[in-house]
């Protein structure tokens, strides 16, 4: 069967500019998608019109659902989501699972290192100013050593492919990643629109990401516990991924809190229930660390759990992820990942980093000069995407302008190719056809004391817009089923 | 000799509508380090709520209360004695090492080891327009540039209580130049650190003899790193080295690491605060 036979792909037009996920340079269908193509192209578009709309009927009723703040009225919205899986093979998802393992291996040691003894900036690897700039470093969590060395418990790393084919990390989030609830919420959807297809593909399961979550945290736990006590805390129900801090607890088997359920007696943690106060060990919280403690940290907070820095600072109880995680995922941080990589596990990155080009050092100032229309021109000290100059979209003249506002203060610039992610085919619900969207892949790692689970999937999340390259829910990004297959 | 102080704190709040939930933290028990020994402590609330004895999140000890019970006023207690070592601030030589200190100041290591004291916070962040307020003179040693900031901040500002509070800026300290012991503190720090001096913001009580009034609030000074010496501590308010009358409780980089008491209290209504602070001097 050919594409021009398949009904559903008859309108799909293909810019050979991107890198298509199904499609390779000259149009042909690429191994690992044939047999699914063969299986979408016996329904019509018709069939998928239905089908679309049960799954997404399957999402409200399980509950699946997000609010968009500021609107004039609060409207429950469903996650966007479409029918045709990603599919990723065996040898591809060996690099993206070796490579999420080792960045965040490499960022806990990073974290240990800054909150110690700081080798790594008296050795001049990275800047001193990482630190002393940064707003996210807790000067509190100096010198504290988290139960089982873990900091980030919980990485979510995005990684896009670029049109050479190859993956490359956009951001490390070790705050609170979200987006895992709906790895295992788009499985079920798909299974229950399309459960046929699945019979012809050997794909890794995704529902066992609470189990492996529950037993690396619980491998964490305060020295002194026996049969440690896991709670998950959210800020509320009026949180956006309220469903997710639900959906986690459920499905690990935990209480599900906030902060004025627990309470601190003499440095220990403590959960109110109708028999009494129950003792907590280990707390999943999906809330910001200035949040945490309105005694240590921001005063005004009414979601944190007063004296809970005390309690975590004496040992006493197990916080996921650690206070102070925020300074690695910084933008400046990620920059020095490949050096990073190298100076804790003397290991070359097996993940890409977008290269980035620092204008203070004069050889690579001369090429981003020569090189403006290739190259994106980021501020670093600006957030927000403030300042940010995209060179093949600069005239002339304000190419010209960008060259003496680097050449006047250098130090102040650093450039990355401009990228491009790939583009997968998406079910548009406007035009009702498939077409070319971009995609990248929150991936989902969990370190424990000397072992580490990285979920066989992941996100797979699609800009909607035509042409556009962000793909943030709330920019009104969508996402896909993802699987991992077995083998071929 | 040794001098032996006692200090007594006490506050009350008084609350128009009955509270359902609170919760204080109190940073008020002097600290025991090579100048002085904390030999007792008593703490007690008028509603007989557990007193819990833990840490900030610096390691300096706290007392933290909550009431589980309805109330619509809460006293507290407390009395502390210290042993203070007679010590004399000028027993070094500060002009030997100029060269040294100086060095020292720039190279990484120190500057990694002291990286929570030099860089400013909102408290201790001048305008722009006043980075050249105050110039260190390279010739003269460390501890004599901090020193004569040390006159200079007590010259720059009229020490006025109720002008301030501690919200204020530094901004508005030096233009309207009133301020209390923080500010004072606060602008002290800031310059210092503007010259890559390590510099930290002590919370404490003051001792300014038997039946003075200056005593009745709880006190803050500074202390500067000099790389050739160690911490010096030196009290902007009053022009003065830091001596055996300073009784130290904690330091922070500002006000907000140090501040006595933190306070979560849900009520509806009008509150009110009263407060004392007592230092009493019995020479042994």
């Amino acid at each position: 069967m050919t594409n021009i036979e398949n009904k559903i792909f008859s309108s799909y037009q293909r810019d050979s500019q991107l890198y298509d996920e199904i499609f390779d340079e000259e149009g042909a269908i690429k191994q690992v998608y044939q047999k699914l193509f063969n299986l979408y192209g016996e329904h019509s578009i018709e069939d998928y019109v239905k089908l679309n709309s049960k799954a997404k009927s399957s999402f409200f009723n399980q509950g699946i659902t997000f609010q968009v703040y500021g609107d004039k009225e609060t409207k429950e919205k469903i996650f966007p989501f479409d029918l045709f899986p990603r599919i990723i093979d065996p040898e591809e998802w060996e690099i993206i699972e070796k490579g999420s393992i080792q960045r965040s291996k490499a960022l806990n040691l990073f974290l240990w290192d800054i909150y110690h003894d700081k080798n790594i900036i008296r050795d001049g690897i990275v800047p001193m100013d990482l630190i002393s700039s940064s707003a996210n470093y807790l000067d509190q969590m100096n010198g504290v050593d988290p139960p089982g060395g873990i900091y980030n418990h919980i990485s979510g790393i995005d990684v896009i492919k670029h049109k050479d084919g190859k993956y490359y990390v956009l951001e490390d989030n070790i705050r609170c990643p979200s987006g895992v609830s709906y790895v295992i919420c788009n499985r079920t959807a798909l299974k229950r629109a399309l459960f046929g297809v699945f019979n012809h593909y050997q794909t890794y399961s995704v529902t066992n990401y609470a189990e492996n979550l529950l037993d690396l945290l619980e491998s964490v736990k305060p020295q002194g516990v026996d049969i440690p006590n896991c709670v998950v805390i959210t800020p509320g129900m009026y949180n956006s991924a309220f469903y997710e801090h639900s959906y986690l607890a459920k499905t690990m088997g935990v209480e599900l809190v906030e902060g004025r359920d627990l309470f601190v007696e003499n440095d220990f943690v403590y959960m109110k229930t109708i028999k009494g106060p129950v003792k907590v060990d280990i707390i999943y919280r999906r809330i910001d660390d200035q949040f945490l403690d309105p005694l240590e940290f921001k005063s005004d907070s009414a979601i944190g759990v007063p004296g809970l820095f005390a309690a975590y600072k004496k040992g006493n109880v197990t916080l996921a992820n650690a206070p102070g995680t925020g300074v690695a995922d910084d933008k400046a941080v990620y920059t020095y990942m490949p050096q990073i990589i190298k100076y804790y596990l003397d290991e070359e990155p097996i993940l890409n980093n977008v290269h980035t080009y620092h204008c203070s050092r004069p050889e690579e100032l001369k090429y981003v000069l020569d090189h403006i229309h290739e190259l994106v021109i980021k501020p670093v000290d600006e957030a927000g995407g403030y300042g940010i100059s995209i060179g093949n979209r600069l005239s002339t003249s304000e190419i010209e302008l960008v060259k003496e506002q680097i050449i006047e203060s250098p130090r102040k610039y650093v450039a990355q190719p401009i990228m491009s992610l790939s583009v997968h085919p998406t079910y548009i619900d406007e035009t009702e056809e498939f077409e070319q969207r971009h995609v990248d892949l929150r991936t989902f790692t969990v370190l424990g004391k000397d072992k580490e689970f990285v979920l066989k999937g992941g996100l797979t999340r699609v800009a909607l817009q035509k042409g556009n390259l962000i793909v943030n829910s709330s920019q009104g990004g969508g996402s896909k089923d993802t699987w991992v297959l077995k083998n071929i | 000799m040794p001098l032996e102080y006692c200090i007594r704190y006490n506050t009350t709040n008084t609350y128009e509508n009955k509270v359902h939930s609170a919760y204080w933290q109190f940073l008020i028990i002097p600290e025991t380090n090579e100048s002085q020994d904390l030999i007792t402590t008593d703490f007690n609330n008028s509603l007989a709520a557990m007193n819990e004895f833990s840490i900030n999140g610096y390691g300096f000890s706290t007392i933290r209360v909550n009431p589980r019970k309805n109330f619509q006023e809460i006293t507290f207690n407390a009395e502390f004695k210290v042993l203070k070592k007679d010590a004399n601030p000028f027993e070094f030589d500060p002009s030997q090492n100029i060269k040294e200190d100086y060095l020292r100041l720039n190279s990484l290591n120190f500057k990694v080891d002291f990286d929570q004291f030099l860089k400013n916070t909102p408290f201790t962040t001048l305008p722009d327009s006043s980075m050249g307020l105050y110039q260190l003179d390279d010739t003269l040693s460390l501890f004599d540039n901090l020193q004569a900031l040390n006159t200079w901040t007590y010259q720059s500002i009229y020490f006025k209580v109720g002008v301030t509070d501690v919200n204020t800026t530094l901004n508005n300290i030096i233009t309207k130049k009133y301020g209390v012991c923080q500010d004072f503190t606060h602008l002290f720090c800031a310059i210092a650190r503007n010259n890559k001096i390590p510099t930290r913001y002590v919370s404490g009580y003051l001792h300014q003899g038997n039946g003075y009034f200056g005593d009745s609030q709880m006190h803050a000074w500074a202390e500067a790193y000099i790389p050739t010496i160690g911490w010096v501590g030196f009290d902007p308010t009053n022009n003065v080295l830091v001596a055996s009358n300073h009784i130290k409780v904690c330091h922070g980089k500002d006000y907000q690491d140090c501040a006595p008491l933190k306070g979560i209290v849900c009520s509806q209504g009008q509150n009110e605060t009263q407060y004392s602070v007592q230092v009493i001097s019995r020479q042994q």
